[in-house]
């Protein structure tokens, strides 16, 4: 058999190409067959077998494993190997992925203690309605609703001029 | 003050006072911080290492937030002088076997403690004998605030104070109160506390923390979480368990001198016996004569011990102890004989 690309040559290498789910036998010389497999594409390299090993473990690193920090430099599939995180921008730059990390270890993502005297007036205040909020919470559970309407009253005279949300 | 004047003498934290002291060891806080405008230390290169360091070392020397205030650099401290620190929980073991510019600041007391580098930039740590939370967080929060006016600490609305792990985030708070838990652990009941401590989102550690050995019947019970709840929660969470556990330990003393008092009384006194006489006594089983012999001076068999005497033996019969205490290196044969004449001496022995 002679070569179906050069057709000179003796086909002495034999490929199987499948397109469409068409199967189609190939025959080339050892010339020929070298620029072809050239075009193949090419295996995968160790780093993507594990990135899509880790990807069928767990979702939310698919989705955070291109991201890095463009302050620290560190990506996602770092921390995500090592633990620990290289800036205090990590914690918004990699916000999808820690977010159900950190709900899991501390069953819940929402701040509520204290908070430095130089944080600003408006952060206080942020903080301080989502204490009083969760204790309004409470309240209610308890029926304790004549802390429950001193509660909702703080709450209503913080938050007037207070932007609410993340 | 310099280390070698620590080898002889202990923190205020293990003079055996506070409440509920026969049972109780000790109270701890430690708050993690870092400087914002600087990455985390696993980013950090060597100059902002150090500028970290220099930072917060002048600031807490500058401050007025203890008395006498002591500051070794670790990066060029022997390691018998980092031994000691661990064991004297003035330092924790990752700082001990940490590198680069790092160091730790504390007072004489040894109730205040604030390490440089260490996992965050800064942890600060207050320790009291027996069951006061209430008085160290007091005392943690001030420090805190006192730092907080000259340093800008990394913080979010959403998230807290932002600490290299993520398992630190939102208070930066661990509370940690070490129990002396003999009869719980030799009536097999020790795993019941575990599993009940686990349902309120505690856990427990060995005496040194996170992953070391549970030795000398002692425990730390500390929180899990440290995001969500406020300061004051996660304290009161702690209040409200340790009572019970105490108690319960006391009904497995008491089940224990109903139930088989000569065998009780006959391992007391044997290791009584063990401490005064013994001529070479290992690292482990000095935690454990010590601890039979700490729940003989509880349930009143032995009367001519101190209790601050004992929580000291616990410290100073540790290798790193020993070997500043003698002023040398030591192999583990040479500090089984130096213990047991330490304990020998310190107890009146034979």
């Amino acid at each position: 058999m002679k070569c179906e690309s050069c057709n000179k040559k003796l086909a002495t290498v034999h490929l199987t190409e499948i397109v469409d789910n068409e199967k189609k036998e190939r025959h080339f010389c050892e010339d020929c067959a070298q620029n072809v497999t050239n075009h193949f594409p090419k295996a995968p390299s160790p780093s993507d077998i594990l990135t899509s090993l880790i990807n069928q473990v767990s979702p939310e690193i698919r989705e955070m494993s291109k991201t890095t920090c463009p302050v620290c430099g560190l990506s996602y599939l770092e921390f995500r190997s090592q633990g620990r995180l290289g800036c205090p921008m990590d914690y918004n730059v990699f916000k999808k992925g820690l977010l159900p990390l950190i709900e899991r270890m501390h069953g819940s993502s929402q701040h509520v203690g204290k908070v430095p005297a130089n944080a600003g007036v408006e952060i206080i205040k942020k903080n301080e309605l989502i204490q009083l909020r969760k204790e309004l919470n409470e309240a209610v559970e308890k029926e304790d609703y004549e802390k429950a309407a001193e509660l909702r009253d703080k709450i209503y005279e913080l938050s007037g001029n207070v932007e609410d949300g993340d | 003050m310099e280390i070698k004047d620590l080898s002889d003498k202990t923190g205020e934290w293990l003079r055996g006072t506070g409440k509920e002291s026969d049972i109780v060891i000790s109270s701890r806080i430690r708050l993690a911080r870092n400087i914002a405008g600087f990455p985390f230390l696993s980013r950090s290169n060597l100059k902002q290492r150090k500028e970290i360091e220099s930072l917060l070392r002048k600031t807490i020397v500058e401050s007025d937030i203890t008395k006498d205030i002591s500051y070794v650099n670790l990066n060029n401290a022997t390691p018998v002088d980092k031994l000691l620190l661990v064991e004297r929980h003035l330092i924790s073991k990752e700082h001990a076997e940490g590198e680069g510019d790092r160091g730790v600041a504390f007072g004489k007391s040894e109730t205040i403690s604030l390490m440089i580098n260490e996992e965050d930039h800064l942890r600060v740590q207050v320790i009291r004998s027996g069951f006061e939370l209430k008085n160290t967080w007091e005392t943690t929060d001030e420090i805190d605030n006192i730092l907080g006016e000259s340093l800008n600490f990394a913080f979010s609305a959403r998230f807290g104070y932002l600490t290299a792990c993520p398992t630190n985030v939102g208070t930066g708070m661990r509370v940690s109160v070490m129990v002396h838990l003999p009869a719980l652990g030799m009536t097999k009941h020790i795993e019941k506390v575990f599993n009940a401590v686990g349902k309120l989102g505690l856990v427990v550690r060995g005496l040194y923390g996170e992953g070391t050995k549970v030795s000398g019947d002692l425990y730390q019970i500390s929180n899990q979480f440290a995001l969500g709840k406020s300061e004051k929660e996660i304290i009161s969470i702690i209040e409200s368990v340790i009572p019970r556990i105490t108690s319960y330990e006391r009904m497995a003393r008491k089940a224990l001198v109903l139930e088989s008092k000569d065998q009780l009384e006959d391992r007391v006194w044997r290791s009584y016996g063990m401490l005064k006489a013994a001529r070479m006594i290992t690292s482990e089983e000095i935690l454990q004569l010590l601890s039979q012999v700490r729940m003989g001076v509880n349930i009143g068999l032995i009367d001519d011990i101190e209790m601050q005497t004992l929580n000291e033996l616990f410290v100073l019969t540790l290798p790193g102890h020993l070997q500043k205490l003698q002023g040398c290196e030591l192999d583990s044969t040479q500090r089984n004989i130096i213990r047991a004449s330490y304990v020998r001496k310190r107890l009146d022995g034979l």
